[in-house]
């Protein structure tokens, strides 16, 4: 691709996302408690958590406000997930309806035309809530980051954010061959997402192993959390949390190499 | 060689059996029972620069399994095809640029969005240069009266509205050839009527080449010199119009409200359908005009009201089956 197509390629982004703001903004009433709802359901799981914590005092060796950390990184990314992402999961019915085939008729590519299509104002609640968040638990745990840990914090955002929109853009791919995708993600990514708020080291070890090595949910905040807070993990190295960005980037290459195929195989079957 | 060159073109689909509930969905994940089915069989034709084609057949026939693998959405079986030199399927971008489509059920439009702004978005879309666009925009907001709605978003226009804003749309990169499925599905009189009037236009005017499905025989009539006529998936016709209607477009249906209910007994013609007060009449106007046989009706009984059918495409096929596929 040569830089000028990259160019008109951003150009367009941003008015197809203008145009999905615009829209979502055609509901004033939706628009204000869709953000408003989701910063509160978060703040409604942290006050949940501090119930828990308030009886316990620490749970596997974290505190109150380290498990908040914990979970408002994950909050975070899953934010900038959802502004780019979260549409994907509704894939079905795009190809149920038949409004699919529009992606292929236009002169762009169907997986950039598709993911420009929503740009979720709705993520804008998880995005005040972990911000908020984040920044009371560093004031909180008196932590004073070097430059290399706000890098690994940065390569957390970034690399949670592929790592969650790869798993939402498989789940969509799923589509292409069953013509469903929704359930999958009430059922796949929603328990995973809910199980990820809280360490790593309470599940069995099997788990651990998955979210670590297959669907990498344990990069999203469980490995850089270690990292940037100074906690040890029995088996794994501290260090693996610094490589958030790059599991991410392969993760999502190979998600989105998954979605192509199922596109290819949509084009020679039709639904 | 033709604008649009289809030579021996097939498409099989391979339908899964589907399986029921959450864990049928993630069995056939790993297995699945396959049912072959043939929705285009060795259709072959070619289409001149400038042409507009009527493509036609009842439901199920493969019409818009044809428009797909035209427009580059599907990839064929066997068989080849072009469009203005390129494969639909292996350019898929570069066909976009030269060919504009509607479909007729499904808007390609912004839902949400006040109707100017999806003509604005897909002006970025296709690079569509300023002059260009307004050009264009000038054109079609003037038959089309799109500036009664260009502030209301698409969910909230009518039918005809909706159908004279995607017809805009499709043309407003300038393509050489438009593919129509169902252009006037669901519309008026008034409206289809308009609908007709512009892609007459367009294609006297613009030299767009046009190729649509439809139902509605008066849309053939209308607008087409040419027809291809599938059914199972294989091309039953293609050529004129006036050869087939005069062979089979012979019967017509008279409708008629009466007074009250009453036995026709009427000559010439075969009572097909009754309904307490509204009987249907088929005739062959070869044999007996609608005259003559409205003249037989009211002798014996008080008509209220009537009407007359023309055959439909359906019942021309079952025609052409009956009596014998020799037309060509």
């Amino acid at each position: 691709m040569s830089f000028s197509s990259w160019v008109r390629g951003t150009r367009l982004y941003f008015h197809m996302v203008a145009a999905s703001i615009r829209a979502q903004m055609q509901y004033r009433y939706g628009f204000f408690m869709n953000i408003l709802g989701w910063a509160m359901s978060y703040a409604g799981t942290a006050v949940t958590m501090w119930v828990m914590l308030y009886s316990f005092q620490s749970l596997e060796g974290w505190s109150f406000w380290q498990l908040i950390f914990l979970f408002a990184l994950a909050v975070l990314s899953w934010g900038v997930c959802v502004i780019f992402f979260f549409h994907f999961r509704s894939l079905d019915q795009y190809i149920l309806n038949g409004t699919f085939d529009r992606f292929l008729v236009r002169p762009i590519h169907p997986f950039f035309h598709f993911m420009a299509m929503k740009f979720d104002v709705g993520a804008f609640g998880q995005l005040l809530f972990s911000i908020a968040a984040v920044t009371l638990a560093y004031i909180q745990l008196g932590l004073d980051w070097p430059f290399w840990k706000w890098g690994v914090f940065t390569s957390a955002v970034i690399g949670g954010t592929l790592i969650q929109g790869g798993i939402l853009v498989l789940i969509s791919a799923i589509a292409f061959w069953t013509t469903r995708s929704e359930r999958f993600y009430w059922v796949v990514m929603f328990p995973a997402k809910s199980m990820m708020n809280y360490p790593l080291s309470l599940y069995p070890r099997a788990i651990q192993w998955v979210v670590t090595f297959i669907l990498p949910f344990a990069f999203v905040n469980y490995l850089p959390a270690l990292l940037l807070l100074d906690k040890p993990h029995p088996s794994f190295s501290s260090y693996w949390g610094a490589f958030s960005f790059a599991v991410g980037l392969v993760f999502f290459s190979i998600c989105y190499q998954i979605w192509m195929m199922g596109l290819n195989r949509y084009k020679s079957a039709g639904s | 060689m033709g604008i649009i060159d289809v030579n021996h073109l097939s498409k099989q689909y391979f339908i899964a059996k589907r399986q029921e509930g959450m864990w049928g969905a993630v069995r056939s994940l790993f297995h699945r029972e396959y049912i072959t089915k043939t929705a285009v069989e060795d259709v072959s034709f070619s289409i001149e620069a400038g042409e507009m084609v009527g493509y036609i057949g009842p439901n199920g026939a493969g019409k818009s399994t044809t428009i797909k693998m035209l427009t580059g959405i599907l990839v064929p079986s066997a068989g080849d095809v072009t469009v203005g030199g390129l494969v639909p399927y292996r350019e898929r971008q570069k066909n976009a640029r030269q060919i504009g489509v509607v479909f007729g059920q499904r808007s390609q439009l912004w839902w949400d969005l006040p109707t100017i702004e999806s003509f604005e978005l897909l002006k970025q879309v296709y690079a569509i240069s300023d002059q260009q666009y307004r050009k264009n925009m000038d054109t079609f907001t003037e038959i089309l009266r799109l500036d009664e709605f260009y502030q209301t978003p698409v969910r909230q226009l009518s039918l005809g509205q909706r159908m004279r804003a995607d017809i805009a749309a499709s043309l407003l990169h300038d393509p050489a050839i438009l593919f129509l499925d169902e252009p006037t599905i669901g519309l008026d009189v008034v409206a289809k009527e308009r609908m007709r009037t512009f892609i007459q236009e367009m294609n006297q005017e613009r030299g767009i080449t046009v190729i649509l499905t439809t139902h509605d025989m008066a849309d053939i009539e209308r607008l087409c010199k040419r027809m291809i006529l599938i059914d199972q998936g294989r091309v039953m016709y293609d050529g004129g119009l006036s050869k087939i209607r005069d062979r089979f477009g012979k019967s017509r249906i008279l409708i008629v409200d009466l007074e009250k209910d009453t036995q026709l007994q009427v000559q010439g013609a075969e009572l097909i359908r009754s309904e307490g007060n509204r009987k249907w009449l088929r005739f062959n106007r070869e044999e007996i005009t609608a005259a003559q046989l409205i003249q037989q009706v009211s002798i014996q009984a008080d008509i209220q009201d009537l009407s007359l059918e023309e055959p439909e495409i359906d019942s021309i096929i079952r025609q052409m089956y009956e009596e014998g596929l020799s037309v060509g």
